[in-house]
């Protein structure tokens, strides 16, 4: 069975994925990409097309904010945080995908597949 | 995209390759494979160009799209409901006299002024416009009438015997007719929408 979850499903959850990340902790996009492909265990991948583009879609909304730091190799990295309106978003956000899971869970049964 | 902008960019995504590049050498490939797999990632340059591209201007920014044209739009709706409202109607604009100064309120045109402040909060929250951004494009024909106010009235001042000088209390009414009252009216309508609790189903469709 293919572990790659079909990509329309894949562009809907990179938002929830990203802001749950960056919700921990500040990450800069390369970090945010290798976090949550480990996560997932390879299920959401993301290249470089798809990655930035929604982190600065996130960034215009005011859902995230960055600034340049020097990471613990001493390179300089665009790290992205979390915003208070970020965080606002992202309760709601959970709690939408929690309502579809459970919604999906009724129709097709996932937990007995 | 100015310069600075499109050199972050750039910078952001080489500092990129650069990781993805050391991550393979470390999980050890060879230089030339790992370069050939950095190298697919800028393959899709063009596709990645115009999707940032796309996402940091848009079509049209966001001010434009959360304010110009929903406020446009009020607007042109209020004027049309005016311009409609006078000849299908035998009823005429009641006029209140006060200190021998006229003042003419159309209460046809001010009911259904919200429903026009409504629709202009709801195309701006439609757009992903802030409650406060709601409020204006909802209300924006008074904003306008206000302006004009500002800017004609201390002109009107200035003039030597002009009516505005001389007649004040006649400004302050047709402020209030033509601002006030209108104002009021979009409020209710305007207000009814922006400060309404946001539906999220629609930012995160899995499609």
């Amino acid at each position: 069975m293919d572990k790659r979850i079909d990509s329309n499903i894949t562009r809907g959850s990179a938002e929830l994925a990203i802001l749950t990340l960056l919700n921990e902790r500040p990450l800069y996009g390369f970090e945010i990409a290798k976090h949550i492909e480990e996560r997932t265990a390879g299920a959401l991948r993301f290249t470089m097309a798809s990655l930035y583009p929604m982190l600065y879609e996130l960034e215009q909304r005011g859902c995230v904010k960055a600034r340049w730091e020097t990471n613990p190799a001493g390179r300089d990295r665009r790290y992205y945080s979390l915003t208070a309106a970020g965080k606002k978003e992202l309760v709601p956000l959970r709690r939408e995908w929690k309502r579809f899971f459970h919604a999906l869970d009724g129709l097709a049964g996932l937990n007995h597949a | 995209m100015d310069v600075n902008q499109r050199e972050e960019i750039i910078s952001e995504l080489a500092a990129h390759l650069e990781d993805l590049y050391q991550e393979h050498r470390t999980h050890g490939m060879s230089e030339s494979m790992a370069f050939q797999l950095c190298l697919r990632q800028v393959a899709e340059g063009h596709r990645i160009a115009r999707s940032i591209e796309r996402t940091k201007e848009g079509v049209m920014n966001h001010r434009t799209k959360a304010l110009w044209l929903p406020g446009l739009a009020t607007l042109a709706t209020a004027s049309i409901l005016l311009v409609i409202l006078q000849p299908i109607s035998s009823l005429q604009p009641k006029t209140f006299w006060v200190n021998g100064e006229q003042l003419g309120v159309d209460l046809r045109w001010l009911t259904l002024l919200p429903i026009c402040g409504a629709a202009g909060a709801y195309l701006s929250r439609r757009a992903g416009g802030k409650t406060l951004t709601c409020l204006v494009a909802g209300m924006f024909p008074a904003i306008i009438m206000l302006g004009s106010y500002c800017l004609f009235f201390p002109v009107g001042l200035l003039e030597r015997n002009s009516f505005i000088s001389h007649h004040l209390l006649y400004l302050g009414l047709s402020l209030l007719d033509t601002t006030v009252l209108p104002a009021s009216a979009l409020f209710l309508g305007a207000a009814a929408l922006a400060f309404q609790r946001r539906d999220r189903t629609g930012t995160h469709n899995a499609s």
